[in-house]
């Protein structure tokens, strides 16, 4: 039930490149001291309705809760702390994948392999080389 | 060459949560309780800004988190390492040294900065 009012300040944290296991531990966390302070503001007398205002107010507003999330970049996903590396590596598995699938399968083949295998290898290298520029000069916005 | 205090600057939350769970493990709700008690409520924060902080002295070693289930209620309750009671002395070191220096200035031990 908590989680559910938190939904927007979770789909804020995702969107912001927080990774994901944390996102959902912050939600959880909220949710139980949400819990508390509700039990709290109750047992001082408030009604149902004030007690949850109460404590919604005293979280503090989304906004100030993504923003103290945000200002600390260790609880960031890897490709949005590091967009740039994370492009290439992303690149250069696609492109292992390639000459990756046919070896699986053409074992016993071995001469004819190998020609093959370096023939892809320096293909791949250049085709790497050139995606890695490109992507170390075109970084996607977050 | 004088000495500058960016971590002092930024680290009071860490400051004071790291000295909250120097006596013992406790969970979020607990921790700003308490913050609230012993500082005398003069420090003022929304209460949810607590976790970023919790997880980025857990991701760095200083905390370390463990669930409990206490009366069907899931809490995550954080205790301080070594890593973090050796974090807890160099910010109150910090601390120390910058506010000396502060009430130095505020009580005017140097003269007055206008007649300096």
């Amino acid at each position: 039930m908590p989680d559910e009012r938190f939904e927007s300040l979770r789909l804020e944290l995702l969107r912001s490149g927080v990774n994901p296991v944390y996102v959902e531990r912050t939600i959880a966390e909220l949710g139980e001291h949400y819990c508390d302070l509700v039990a709290a503001a109750r047992a001082a007398g408030y009604s149902a309705a004030e007690a949850e205002r109460e404590a919604r107010a005293a979280l503090g507003s989304d906004r100030a809760i993504a923003a103290a999330v945000l200002a600390h970049p260790e609880l960031l996903c890897f490709s949005t702390r590091w967009p740039r590396v994370a492009h290439c590596l992303h690149s250069a598995a696609l492109i292992g994948t390639i000459p990756g699938l046919p070896v699986i399968f053409c074992l016993e083949h071995r001469p004819e392999l190998a020609r093959w295998g370096a023939a892809v290898g320096a293909a791949a290298t250049l085709m790497g080389a050139v995606m890695a520029a490109l992507n170390w000069l075109i970084v996607l916005p977050y | 060459m004088a000495q500058t205090n960016p971590p002092f600057l930024t680290g009071v939350p860490e400051l004071l949560v790291l000295r909250m769970l120097s006596g013992r493990e406790m969970y979020g709700y607990e921790i700003v309780k308490a913050m609230r008690l012993v500082t005398g409520e003069a420090i003022g924060f929304g209460e949810g800004v607590i976790y970023p902080v919790l997880h980025a002295l857990e991701k760095g070693g200083a905390l370390k988190a463990r669930r409990k289930s206490v009366n069907g209620r899931e809490r995550v309750y954080y205790a301080v390492t070594t890593k973090g009671r050796r974090r807890l002395e160099h910010l109150s070191d910090e601390w120390r040294r910058v506010s000396t220096g502060v009430n130095s200035a505020l009580n005017g031990a140097h003269g007055d900065p206008e007649h300096a």
